[in-house]
């Protein structure tokens, strides 16, 4: 926790933590006794596993990544990790690819197996080694793809890093914070653990409040309602600890006269199968969604402002669950520019004087293709906008990507860096940094309390319900 | 594993600065903890009525209370319980109250 630069091997060193492993086997987890979640075993040979693995995972896309690199250096201009760090080597992206491309060319790539020390072929020997693995792809990349996008060759390091993330998944040796989450998915199908009855009295309780803040009864949120326009999908962090994001939106979608729902299972958006690289939670998670929208026919899936989550739902899914795209699904920003755009809502720019910036996430704006939607909006619904830069699909992540908020024991590095984040926030001199993610929400407060900028973080949805002009007849008496 | 001092005390956090076991927490390490989350001054009856509720909660079920629960027990309105932690329930309220990181994306 202090400003000095930390010594790398302090964080590549980090052991395995595996109290909440043993928790889980005391308990008799239902996730670890089927076999969902995987708990770290030393008896099995865990390397000759993890060398078995890699050979079934390869895709014409990690091989490409892994053949293509040329160690150009590109990347570490790139990397926020590398641009904090520049005495670092380690923190280069093709250094970090290089630690499973090392192991391709020794098993699966003929020059490595003929000629492992011309072209630095390596293997792991123990666990660890595998231990260092790991704290070398879940402590040291956030998965952000800025140095994908500026690679000459094409290489997607952070696919080669999820690969490596989801081999070691497969070995229980893993970081404690994502074994829980893994863990809580796959038994309550969210991240964060929140049972069906927690969820339904929340949405009610939220009900309860807009219907008094509007004084208006006939608002409702709908759940399990059937044949509707959309069903709407949020992050477990708005039920579990701030739903007020979702008590604007669904006002929003009331004011708008929406016909939408909520479903009672399958709500979760995100997906934990992203950043531990476990294709096969990503389809579970992924799966529920689908079927929840088919079972209620609804005619579209509306995805909440989550970056991971609209990467995950409207993007990776389908094929993780492989899973037939019937349905349409949307980012909520989609909505509300189609009600902007249409009349059915009005706002009033004035409401929101402050100075505002927009911070790009990752997932929507590289990984996904959300760039001008919510500068659409912004526009609209604030008085002071000034672009951060660089920006759009060149902005710097959060440093809170890739489920790194949850692996705490990463934080000291990951607010080191963090200081590119950080000058790029102030060169801005905004008061309020807007973003379309939670987690980019929690990841930017971090660095803003490190550094003691003097801004704060809001989400689209928090200006929309500022700027919402509610209609006399519903204005409270 | 980090430490912070408190009036004098040790007390073992996280790289988050979350308590490590939840009995060694002490009035003086919410009241001390309080700056850094952006509570002005002393530690207000309000406060403590919430610290309070999270703690019995969590040594009767092992998990945090979910912030439904917690407005509808203490009979606090969402909105007071930001300007009350501004860095909101999980962060600042858990913290405070000497809970363990919660788990997830946040």
């Amino acid at each position: 926790m202090s400003d000095k630069t930390i010594n790398i091997s302090d964080v590549v060193n980090l052991p395995l933590d595996l109290k909440e492993q043993k928790k889980a086997l005391e308990q008799k987890s239902p996730a670890v006794v089927e076999g969902k979640v995987k708990v770290y075993d030393p008896n099995k040979d865990n390397v000759k596993n993890l060398l078995e693995m890699l050979k079934n995972k390869l895709s014409r896309q990690t091989v490409s990544s892994l053949v293509g690199c040329v160690h150009c250096g590109m990347c570490s201009e790139s990397c926020h990790y590398a641009l904090a760090r520049p005495h670092d080597p380690t923190m280069t992206p093709a250094y970090k690819a290089d630690q499973i491309r090392q192991i391709f060319k020794r098993y699966i790539d003929w020059t490595g197996r003929i000629f492992p020390w011309w072209v630095h072929a390596k293997t792991p020997k123990n666990d660890e080694d595998l231990n260092r693995l790991k704290n070398i792809v879940f402590g040291t990349c956030s998965g952000c793809r800025r140095c994908t996008l500026n690679c000459p060759m094409g290489v997607d390091t952070a696919v080669l890093v999820r690969l490596t993330r989801g081999l070691l998944t497969e070995l229980g040796i893993v970081p404690e914070g994502v074994f829980v989450v893994d863990k809580d998915s796959w038994e309550t199908g969210n991240q964060m653990g929140v049972s069906q009855e927690d969820y339904i009295e929340t949405l009610e309780w939220q009900e309860e409040e807009v219907q008094a803040e509007l004084d208006d009864p006939s608002f409702k949120i709908p759940i399990d309602k059937e044949d509707c326009d959309f069903m709407y999908t949020v992050n477990p962090r708005e039920i579990k600890y701030d739903p007020r994001s979702i008590a604007y939106a669904c006002k929003v979608f009331h004011m708008a006269g929406e016909s939408w729902t909520m479903p009672s299972f399958g709500w979760d958006q995100t997906n934990f199968g992203l950043f531990s690289g476990d294709d096969k939670l990503g389809g579970y998670i992924a799966k529920n969604l689908y079927e929840a929208a088919k079972r209620l026919r609804a005619k579209r899936i509306v995805i909440s402002e989550c970056g991971h989550g609209y990467r995950s739902s409207r993007w990776e899914g389908y094929n993780w669950a492989k899973y037939k795209q019937d349905i349409p699904s949307e980012s909520v920003l989609i909505t509300l520019i189609r009600y902007i755009n249409q009349g059915l809502i009005k706002v009033d720019p004035s409401r929101n004087p402050l100075s505002i910036t927009y911070h790009d996430s990752c997932n929507l704006a590289r990984s996904g293709d959300l760039t001008e939607e919510p500068r659409w909006i912004l526009e609209r619904i604030c008085t002071d906008f000034r672009e951060m830069y660089p920006n759009r699909s060149d902005n710097f992540c959060c440093t809170g990507g890739g489920g790194a908020l949850s692996m705490v024991e990463y934080k000291p590095l990951r607010i080191e860096v963090a200081k590119v984040k950080a000058d790029q926030l102030k060169a801005t001199g905004a008061k309020l940094v807007c973003t379309s993610c939670h987690n980019c929400v929690d990841g930017l407060s971090d660095l803003i309390k490190h550094y003691k900028l003097d801004m704060q973080v809001v989400q689209i949805l928090d200006l929309v319900a500022e700027a919402l002009v509610i209609p006399e007849k519903n204005e409270k008496k | 594993m980090p430490q912070i001092e408190i009036g004098g005390k040790t007390y073992e956090v996280d790289e988050d600065g979350f308590l490590q076991e939840l009995d060694k927490w002490s009035k003086e390490f919410a009241q001390g903890y309080a700056a850094v989350e952006g509570i002005e001054g002393e530690l207000t009856e309000d406060h403590w009525k919430l610290i309070n509720y999270i703690r019995d909660y969590y040594t009767q079920y092992g998990i945090a209370p979910m912030i439904r629960k917690l407005c509808k027990d203490c009979d606090f309105k969402l909105k007071y319980i930001y300007e009350m932690f501004p860095s909101g329930p999980a962060k600042g309220a858990c913290k405070l109250a000497g809970l363990s990181k919660p788990t997830g994306c946040v």
